[in-house]
């Protein structure tokens, strides 16, 4: 189990390399989606079941979808995906900096122990992260519409922002 | 802009800091700093010009790292002293990274490149929300992290000190140089923070009054540049008289106000023994002087030549009423 956990921590640093080397688009879409489902696994092997079903659920399956979508808007005839010059160079840079960072700061990754989420409430029905969301809705109740405000003001943002077609303030759309 | 959807992030702007003012969990506070980011977003974007869309992306590149750092600091925080608690930052790690990541907001060196291209690319009274507004929360958090040496903080206020008075140097934008003066003085506040807070807040207070007066006297005289602010003269003459008390105020001259944060600033300075931090932060203060002396003096010291129809207003009734609207 260890075993697994440290072939999706290892996803996510390559994922996060991938991502970060600038290639076109669409291959850096592949990536995040690679990312996501990779923490998706971190999130399971640590307890956090549901939250790593909403995550999969709402930010690959609703917002990287868009996301993907709208990448395919800005398509371009010659993509760069990681085989190219310029992003080679650049994911070679991040491998370096990888092990830097490994050499640096990572000297006792496997000896510290894994804190789940479990180890605080106990033995009841609601263990982990299922309880934290019982509490989000009881006891964190104005904090849930403070972040639902936020959402809904992110949404005004964008709308006005792309509002306008060719007189606002994104001329492109 | 609607009046619906403007109304909603004017009433977002104010959210955001009232949060960040009344959080004593991290995440809150991070969430109050973000609802003013977004919020701000559209407003800067008003004048539909790509100037103002490149300075938009600037800022939220600015302001979306410092904010990930700040999110990044705050969760390695509760990884070590398991609190959430913003008073509660101990660890040295954490409150460097906090600091480090509320200085990119704020705009203070070496943080502080975003800060004069953005604030050229937007309206007046948008750059003076960003520069008077947007500094409250992030200084609220700055305020509560209380680190265990000044050497941070000092080293920031001093850099800042410099860059702002010094970058502020060959510009003839007004927009710039506010930009350049918020950057000094923020330097002046952060300076004095390990050591005296309530010199803080005097100095904040103080450059919050000073940077409203003369953001809100070009926009009545509405000039962007040194060119227009020298044919201003004739527009608003109470304007002419008052403005470069506002400017002297603001490079530090006694008796006006903005030299009082300075005074005790320093004083406080040399009681902590460390004399020679406050002359430097003293004899950069000079650059920022000279530029607003420049100022002052093409605005009312002279009257540049004009056409003889541009000088006939002043001996008509102004058009401008001196008191806001």
């Amino acid at each position: 189990m260890s075993y697994l956990m440290c072939v999706l921590l290892l996803g996510l640093v390559l994922g996060l390399v991938a991502v970060a080397s600038n290639p076109s688009p669409y291959f850096a879409a592949m990536g995040l989606v690679v990312v996501a489902g990779v923490g998706c696994g971190v999130l399971v092997g640590t307890g956090g079941c549901f939250l790593s079903l909403v995550l999969f659920l709402i930010y690959l399956g609703g917002m990287l979808v868009v996301f993907a979508y709208s990448a395919a808007m800005a398509a371009e005839p010659f993509p760069e995906g990681w085989g190219s010059w310029p992003t080679l160079r650049l994911v070679g840079g991040y491998l370096v900096g990888v092990a830097v960072a490994r050499g640096l700061l990572g000297k006792n990754w496997y000896e510290e122990d894994w804190s789940g989420f479990d180890s605080i409430l106990g033995l009841t029905v609601l263990r982990g992260d299922v309880g934290g969301v019982s509490l989000m809705y009881s006891s964190g109740g104005w904090l849930l519409m403070g972040g639902g405000w936020v959402l809904l003001l992110t949404l005004f943002v964008v709308l006005e922002l792309t509002r306008g077609l060719g007189r606002g303030a994104l001329r492109a759309v | 802009m609607t009046p619906l959807i403007y109304s909603t992030l004017i009433i977002s702007l104010g959210i955001g800091t009232t949060l960040t003012f009344a959080s004593t969990h991290w995440y809150l506070a991070w969430m109050g700093i973000e609802i003013n980011t977004l919020a701000i977003i559209p407003l800067m974007t008003q004048s539909h010009s790509p100037r103002a869309t490149e300075a938009t992306t600037k800022y939220f590149f600015a302001q979306a790292t410092a904010s990930a750092t700040l999110l990044f600091a705050a969760t390695s925080n509760a990884f070590f002293t398991g609190s959430w608690d913003i008073l509660q930052t101990n660890n040295p790690l954490t409150y460097t990274l906090m600091t480090l990541a509320l200085a990119m907001k704020i705009g203070l060196a070496p943080l502080h490149s975003w800060m004069p291209e953005v604030m050229q690319g937007l309206t007046l009274l948008t750059g003076l929300i960003l520069s008077t507004w947007q500094k409250l929360a992030p200084f609220c958090l700055i305020y509560q992290i209380q680190p265990h040496s000044p050497n941070l903080f000092m080293a920031l206020g001093l850099l800042s000190i410099v860059a702002g008075g010094w970058g502020g140097f060959n510009q003839v934008q007004l927009r710039k140089i506010l930009a350049y003066s918020s950057i000094a003085h923020l330097g002046w506040m952060v300076l004095i923070l390990s050591f005296s807070p309530p010199l803080t807040l005097v100095a904040f207070s103080t450059y919050l009054m000073m940077t409203f007066s003369l953001f809100y006297s070009f926009m009545m005289t509405k000039t962007t540049h040194i060119n227009s602010l020298s044919t201003s003269w004739a527009k608003i003459p109470t304007l002419t008289a008052l403005t470069p008390l506002i400017l002297l105020s603001l490079g530090g001259l006694p008796p006006l106000t903005g030299f009082l944060p300075k005074w005790m600033i320093l004083q406080e300075l040399t009681k902590q023994d460390l004399a020679l931090v406050a002359v430097l932060a003293a004899l950069f203060s000079l650059f920022s002087l000279y530029f607003y002396l420049r100022l002052s003096y093409t605005m009312t010291l002279t009257m540049p030549p004009n056409n003889p129809a541009g000088t006939l207003p002043w001996r008509l009734n102004p058009s401008h009423n001196t008191l806001p609207p």
